[in-house]
């Protein structure tokens, strides 16, 4: 009885989370710079959003500013101004965090908040990445520390399908950035599929 | 007797320093006087009904984000702001009882037992209502000028310090409402609130204020 659970249970595992999704992608040459196409062009863009973190429900207005030293501030306030963040993405890749909301100032949400903007604004360092490919899409693969960040487009790498964050077999964010008019998304997407934190933008004239 | 000459003086400064931070105002020279009459003119506002603009001045980022809607209030505590641009949201306090919707979803909360929401919605209705310079959360000091009075309110209250440096209410000379709320944040950002197009005492069904 005993072994027949354990069976069941390695058998669950095999077809479940131990599967690596991504094994079956092929090799390709290719590019991997093309998708630096798709880096939204954020100068002074105006988002709606709502943010669905566990039981929480969060909306408001997120302002994303290209800054004169080519920094990108990336501002969340409530309808009533009411700051929620304050984060600074620098050129060179660093991070300043300016504000966190006391209740919402706890390391694992910045760092989360911190990866999840990271992909969007999609400023990826390219050195060491590949290009692979499987019947429908192509992938540009950009390792990182846990897994790899994997730019999902068209075999043309003419559209962005999407963006995923993966560990080393299966995603953990994955985000959409679609309706792109004059080089900045209308709508952006981001889900966490371990657990349910969801964040919704769409564009808004300021 | 020195102590009381002292004292007074320190007052006198503290007054003239906080006239100086707003040119073109003063300290209002009957604190007790202009207190009567705003409350007898909020004891007769049973209703307000107005357009407002919001400002969220982002000092670092030399920019700002504006917002429009328009603005309910019918005593004794009744408000109801519904943000038009640049997206949709309603905010309905009704007592005890807090409505939120946003493009997506529709929150019900109530302030029992949460403090700050008691707080907060206690302090939009008497800026609203004028009762404001009773408002123990605070220390209050009252300027004026031609057009009217300014009330700079600096928070007491730790809670309310997290959030505020100070909130400034500009109140109309004429019929002594409130025509612009001013929130300064101990970061340097601040949001401004101007109400315009002022109705008093129009009749407003109770339905606009409905936040079960």
């Amino acid at each position: 009885m005993r072994l027949l659970l354990l069976n069941s249970l390695l058998l669950l595992c095999i077809l479940t989370s131990c599967t690596n999704v991504y094994k079956d992608l092929q090799q390709t040459p290719g590019d991997p710079g093309c998708i630096t196409q798709f880096r939204p062009q954020f100068d002074n863009t105006l988002y709606s959003t709502q943010v669905d973190v566990m039981k929480h429900h969060l909306s408001g207005l997120l302002f994303i500013k290209q800054m004169p030293d080519s920094s990108q501030r990336v501002v969340f306030a409530n309808e009533m101004g009411f700051k929620f963040f304050d984060f600074e993405f620098t050129r060179d890749g660093q991070f300043i965090k300016h504000y966190m909301m006391d209740k919402m100032d706890k390391k694992a949400v910045v760092k989360t908040l911190r990866g999840d903007f990271e992909l969007v604004l999609l400023h990826p360092d390219l050195q060491k990445a590949t290009v692979k490919k499987d019947g429908q899409f192509r992938y540009v693969v950009v390792p990182t520390a846990k897994g790899n960040n994997y730019y999902i487009t068209d075999t043309a790498c003419t559209k962005l399908e999407r963006i995923e964050k993966s560990s080393s077999r299966k995603p953990v964010v994955k985000a959409w950035l679609t309706d792109y008019k004059n080089g900045v998304p209308d709508t952006i997407l981001i889900r966490h599929q371990a657990f349910k934190f969801n964040i919704s933008l769409q564009r808004v004239q300021k | 007797m020195r102590r009381w000459i002292i004292a007074l003086m320190i007052t006198c400064s503290v007054a003239q320093a906080n006239a100086q931070q707003h040119p073109g105002y003063k300290p209002v020279a009957d604190v007790a006087g202009f207190k009567q009459q705003f409350a007898t003119a909020s004891r007769q506002t049973q209703s307000i009904q107005c357009d407002f603009v919001q400002e969220k001045n982002l000092s670092m980022l030399a920019d700002k984000i504006t917002s429009k809607g328009k603005f309910w209030f019918k005593k004794e505590n009744k408000v109801r702001m519904e943000y038009t641009a640049p997206s949709y949201y309603l905010l309905v306090m009704n007592g005890k009882d807090i409505k939120t919707k946003d493009g997506q979803k529709e929150s019900h909360v109530s302030t029992k037992g949460n403090k700050l929401f008691e707080q907060i919605n206690k302090i939009t209705v008497d800026c609203v209502q004028g009762n404001v310079v009773d408002n123990a959360d605070f220390k209050t000091n009252i300027l004026e000028n031609a057009a009217g009075y300014l009330l700079e309110m600096t928070p007491v209250n730790k809670q309310l310090a997290q959030y505020f440096k100070t909130i400034v209410l500009l109140v109309d000379r004429k019929d002594l409402t409130v025509n612009k709320i001013e929130m300064y944040e101990a970061g340097g950002d601040n949001t401004t609130i101007s109400f315009l197009h002022k109705q008093l005492n129009v009749n407003i069904p109770d339905a606009t204020f409905a936040a079960k």
